[in-house]
C-alpha cells in the first residue's frame, strides 16, 4: 500500500505519516516514509511517502503509483494529484488556502473547480476535516479526521493500531482531542457513499502486502 | 514516545533515520556526541537531548562543525568513544581539523555523520561528501535503511577503535529523514577518556618529518580498514543474485534498484556497497567475476563508478561499464524510482520500454500555484527587511543602489517575492565579507550585510574582525531571534539553559561586537517599527562600520511560550481587495479570495505588520481577541 500525503508545511502532514508508520509496525508490516523536514518547510508545500507491506525498501515511489493520496488542503492536493495512481483514492480535507504567489497574482482560486478536477481523475472524498476537528476540541487535528475518514476506505491497518500509534506520536495533551478526530472522521466516511463504493476499501488487502 | 532511546534490545520499532543513528551512538556506548544543527543532520542531537543532563553523556550544540569536530576528537583521542554530527556544508567548516586527524588517529572510536542532500531539498549546492574518502583518507561507511543507519553507526564506532581512524558516515536525506522499522541492540554503557598518552610526533603536526612518517602510517592503516571492516560490521557488503548482468549501487540508490530488479523480474546481480571508502577492492573483484555489463546506479557524482572502472581496467576484466553518462542516470538531483527502473530497463534487458500509466497529465484546465516557503507570519525578520527597504528609500536611495548581502537561515526567505530583499545567500558568515569585498573594490553606494544571531556565531565573528580593523563602510544588521529557527529551534551560545538542561555562561551578541572595536552598535526591536526604520535611514548615512543588532524573538517560539496576544481581522465593507497588505508583507496567513483579502485565522500570530500597511484601514485588532 503506497500513500501519498499533501500538505502545507505546519498542518501535521508529518505527523499523520508517522502516525501510519507506528500502526502499520504495530500491525507487523515492513514500512518506510520519505519527507523532508525543518523549518524550511514551514508554509511550503509538503509531500510525504508511506509504503507499508511485507518487505519495502524506497522510502519514496514514482508517479501513477499511490493507492491513496491524503490531502490536507486542496491546492496541494491538486499538486500531488499527479501520484494517484488511476482509479485511487483521494480523502481530501476541505481547507482551501491559496499561497502568497496566487495572492500576488489575484489569482482567485474556486475550490469547487479545483475539487472537480481531483474528482475527475481519481475517486474523491472530501471531509469537512477542519469543522470537525474544531468539533473535537482541537482545530488543529484536522489531519486526524482525514485519518479517521482513510481508516475506514482501507483494511491494512487496523482501527487499534491506528489508535495506539496516535497515542504514542501525539502529546498527551492533545491526545483526547485527536482521537476524538479520528473517529469524527471514521463516522463522516460511513456516511459516504462513492458511487463505485463496492469496490473501494476490499480487494486492496493482498495487492498491499506484495508490494 | 521517545522510549526507545532506553528500550530492550530486540524491540521493533517505527524509526527516523536520525533517531535510529541516535540510538546506535547509545547502542556503542558513546560519551561525548557535538554538532551543529544542519538538515537532514539535526534530529541525531535533539534526539538524545532527550535524555538529559542526568545521562552522563555531553550531548551539546556547538558553536560550528569545526569546533564541533575538535570537541568530539578531543574526547577520541583520550580513549573516549564520540560522534560529531553535520549537513554537508558543516563538513567543508570541519575540513581543516578532519584532514588532519587522519595522520593523528584516534584511540576511543570517532564517527562523523555527515548528512548530504541530494534535491537538493535544503541545501545550497549538492556537494557529494563520499569524496571525503579521498580527499581526506578517512573510512566512508553509507547505510541505505534507517536500520542499517543504526547499525552502521555502531560499526563506525568499532572499526574507528579498531583502525584507530575516525570514521565517516556518509548519509542521505532519504535516509536521515525516512521512517522505517528498525530492530533495536543491546544499549552500551558510555565509554568515558581514560587516558590520554603524550605521543608528539602522532600529536603535533608542526614536525614534517613526523608528518611524513604519519602519512605512510595512515596509508598502511587504510589498508587493514576492508578486512576489519568485514570482521566488525552487521552491515556489510552484499551481492544478490547470480546473473552475469550486474548492477553496482549504494545508499538509498540501493532500495530503487533491488525493488525495480524484483518487479521487472530481471536475472540480474546486484552488488551492494555499505563501505565507500577505502574502495572494497577485495570484494568488488570477487563480487563482479563473471560479469558480463555493468550497470551503475547512485545518486549525484559517478563516485562508484568511478571505483568500479579503475578496478576493472587494473584487473584487466574489459566488461562494458554504464554509468552517468550512458545509463540516464542524472548527475543532479536525488534519484526518481522511475529513472532508476527505465535504466535497468534499457540496460539489462536492451531496451524494453517500461512505462507505467499514470495519471500525471498536465492539469490543463487548472493552474497549480507555486508554494516556495514563506517567513512565517509575525517573523521578526519580515519587519527587519520592511524596515531596512524603507531605511533606503528615506535614506534617498533607490531600492537598486543598495545591495542587500544575505547569510544562510530562516531570513534567506526574504529573497522571495514581495521582498525579494536579500541579493545573495552564499556560505555561512559570508555577508559581511563578501559585502566589505564590493566595497573595497569601489562600489560607491552603501552596502548592507543582513545575518542571523547563530550564524553571526558561527562564522560572521570573524569577518567582522575584518571588516571592523580595515575600516570599511559597511552595515552590518544582525538580525537577532534568540534561536537557531530554520533547522528546528537549537540553543546558540547566548542561551542560559541549554537543551540537555546543562547551564550555560551567555555570550551576549553587543558584547562580542563592542570587542571587536565596532564603535557604532544599536540595538532595536523590528516590531517597534518606525524606531526601526529610523535606525536603519540614520546608519545608513554615517561612515564605518555600523552594526545594527535588529532583535525580537522568532515569532513560533514567541507564541508557543507566550500565547498570541492579539487577533487581526478584516473589516469586509472597508477591504477593496487592493492587496497592498500582501504586497508588502508576503505573510502567508494572508490570502486573495478573489474579491478581498482573508486572514487564516489558526496561523495569524497577530504582529500587525499588514494593518499597518492597509491604506483603507481595514485590518483590525479584534475586540477583546
Amino acid at each position: 500500500m503506497n500513500i501519498a500525503i499533501a500538505s502545507v508545511g505546519g498542518q501535521g502532514g508529518l505527523t499523520l505519516s508517522r502516525v501510519l508508520a507506528v500502526a502499520a509496525v504495530l500491525d507487523g508490516y515492513s514500512v518506510r516514509t520519505g519527507e523532508t523536514l525543518g523549518m524550511a518547510q514551514r508554509f511550503g508545500s509538503v509531500v510525504s511517502y508511506v509504503r507499508v507491506g511485507r518487505r519495502v525498501l524506497s522510502p519514496v515511489f514514482a508517479e501513477g503509483e499511490a493507492d491513496f493520496l491524503l490531502g490536507l488542503e486542496v491546492i496541494e492536493a491538486a499538486r500531488a494529484l499527479g501520484l494517484l495512481k488511476p482509479g485511487g483514492l483521494a480523502v481530501i480535507s476541505d481547507v482551501l488556502r491559496p499561497p502568497v504567489s496566487a495572492s500576488l497574482r489575484r489569482e482567485p482560486y474556486d475550490k469547487a473547480k479545483l475539487l472537480k478536477h481531483i474528482g475527475s481523475r481519481a475517486r474523491l472524498l472530501v471531509v469537512p476535516a477542519r469543522e470537525l476537528a474544531a468539533r473535537a476540541g482541537n482545530p488543529r487535528a484536522a489531519n486526524m479526521v482525514v485519518l479517521g475518514a482513510f481508516s475506514r476506505q482501507q483494511r491494512v491497518l487496523t482501527e487499534g493500531s491506528l489508535r495506539r500509534a496516535i497515542s504514542e506520536v501525539i502529546d498527551p495533551r492533545w491526545l483526547e482531542s485527536s482521537l476524538r478526530a479520528l473517529e469524527l472522521g471514521m463516522e463522516y466516511c460511513e456516511k459516504f457513499s462513492d458511487p463505485r463504493g463496492a469496490e473501494t476499501p476490499g480487494g486492496r488487502e493482498s495487492e498491499a502486502v506484495n508490494h | 514516545m521517545r522510549n526507545f532511546l532506553k528500550a530492550p534490545e530486540g524491540e521493533r520499532l517505527a524509526l527516523m533515520g536520525n533517531e535510529a543513528i541516535a540510538r546506535g551512538l547509545l547502542e556503542a556506548g558513546v560519551s561525548v556526541v557535538t554538532g551543529y544543527p544542519g538538515t537532514p543532520s539535526s534530529e541525531v542531537i535533539m534526539t538524545l537531548h532527550e535524555l538529559g543532563a542526568a545521562s552522563g553523556i555531553y550531548v551539546e550544540w556547538s558553536v560550528n562543525e569545526r569546533v564541533a569536530f575538535e570537541i568530539a576528537y578531543g574526547a577520541a583521542i583520550g580513549g573516549a568513544r564520540a560522534a560529531v554530527t553535520m549537513k554537508a556544508p558543516g563538513a567543508s567548516v570541519a575540513l581543516d581539523p578532519l584532514v588532519s586527524s587522519a595522520y593523528s588517529g584516534v584511540e576511543g572510536g570517532l564517527m562523523v555523520l555527515v548528512a548530504d542532500d541530494p534535491g537538493p531539498h535544503t541545501t545550497q549546492t549538492e556537494q557529494d561528501d563520499r569524496w571525503l574518502g579521498f580527499l581526506a583518507k578517512l573510512p566512508v561507511l553509507s547505510p541505505s535503511s534507517p536500520q542499517e543507519a543504526k547499525d552502521l553507526t555502531v560499526a563506525s564506532l568499532e572499526l574507528s577503535e579498531e583502525v584507530k581512524l575516525p570514521v565517516i558516515l556518509r548519509t542521505t536525506t532519504r535516509v536521515n529523514h525516512a521512517v522505517g522499522d528498525v530492530v533495536l541492540g543491546p544499549l552500551r554503557a558510555p565509554k568515558r577518556a581514560t587516558s590520554f598518552r603524550k605521543d608528539i610526533p602522532r600529536f603535533v603536526r608542526a614536525g614534517m618529518a613526523w608528518n611524513l612518517e604519519r602519512h605512510r602510517w595512515l596509508n598502511r592503516q587504510l589498508g587493514t580498514v576492508e578486512e576489519a571492516f568485514e570482521r566488525v560490521s552487521a552491515v556489510r557488503n552484499t551481492v544478490e543474485g547470480s546473473g552475469r548482468a550486474c548492477v553496482v549501487t549504494e545508499g538509498t540508490a540501493y532500495n530503487y534498484v533491488a525493488e525495480a530488479v524484483r518487479e521487472l523480474g530481471v536475472d540480474a546481480r546486484v552488488v551492494k556497497l555499505t563501505l565507500l571508502f577505502p574502495p572494497p577492492r577485495k570484494f568488488l573483484s570477487e563480487a563482479l567475476e563473471g560479469c558480463e555489463r555493468v550497470l551503475v546506479v547512485e545518486e549525484l557524482d559517478p563516485y562508484v563508478e568511478t571505483i568500479v572502472r579503475s578496478l576493472l581496467s587494473e584487473l584487466g576484466r574489459n566488461v562494458p561499464i554504464y554509468g552517468k553518462t550512458a545509463s540516464g542516470i542524472p548527475m543532479e538531483g536525488e534519484l526518481k524510482t522511475g529513472t532508476v527502473r527505465e535504466a535497468i530497463a534499457s540496460v539489462l534487458l536492451e531496451g524494453s520500454a517500461t512505462g507505467r500509466p499514470t495519471t500525471a497529465e498536465p492539469l490543463q484546465d487548472v493552474r497549480v500555484p507555486p508554494r516556495p516557503p514563506p517567513m512565517c507570519p509575525a517573523c521578526p525578520h519580515r519587519n527587519t527587511y520592511v524596515a531596512l527597504l524603507m531605511g533606503i528609500a528615506r535614506a534617498g536611495y533607490r531600492r537598486d543602489d543598495v545591495p542587500i548581502f544575505g547569510d544562510i537561515g530562516c531570513y534567506a526567505l526574504g529573497a522571495q517575492p514581495p521582498l525579494e530583499a536579500i541579493w545573495t545567500e552564499h556560505s555561512m558568515g559570508a555577508s559581511i565579507s563578501m559585502a566589505m569585498g564590493l566595497k573595497v573594490a569601489g562600489y560607491d553606494k552603501p552596502v548592507v550585510a543582513v545575518i542571523g544571531d547563530s550564524t553571526f556565531f558561527h562564522a560572521g565573528v570573524q569577518p567582522l574582525i575584518e571588516a571592523a580593523h580595515k575600516r570599511v563602510d559597511v552595515l552590518v544588521v544582525i538580525a537577532d531571534n534568540a534561536v537557531v529557527a530554520m533547522t528546528g529551534h537549537q540553543s546558540t551560545p547566548a542561551w542560559s539553559e541549554l537543551e540537555s538542561g546543562r547551564k550555560a555562561r551567555p555570550v551576549p551578541i553587543e558584547s562580542v561586537v563592542k570587542a571587536i572595536g565596532v564603535e557604532r552598535v544599536e540595538v532595536v526591536d523590528p516590531y517597534d517599527f518606525d524606531r526601526a526604520v529610523e535606525a536603519f535611514e540614520r546608519l545608513l548615512r554615517e561612515p564605518g562600520v555600523r552594526v545594527l543588532i535588529s532583535r525580537h524573538p522568532c515569532a513560533l517560539v514567541e507564541a508557543r511560550t507566550r500565547g498570541v496576544r492579539r487577533r487581526y481581522m478584516i473589516v469586509e465593507d472597508r477591504c477593496t481587495g487592493c492587496l497592498a497588505c500582501v504586497r508588502v508583507t508576503g505573510c502567508p496567513a494572508l490570502y486573495f479570495d478573489g474579491s478581498k483579502v482573508r486572514i487564516a485565522e489558526e496561523d495569524c500570530l497577530g504582529c500587525g505588520l499588514c494593518a499597518r500597511f492597509c491604506p483603507y484601514k481595514a485590518i483590525e485588532v479584534v475586540a477583546g481577541g
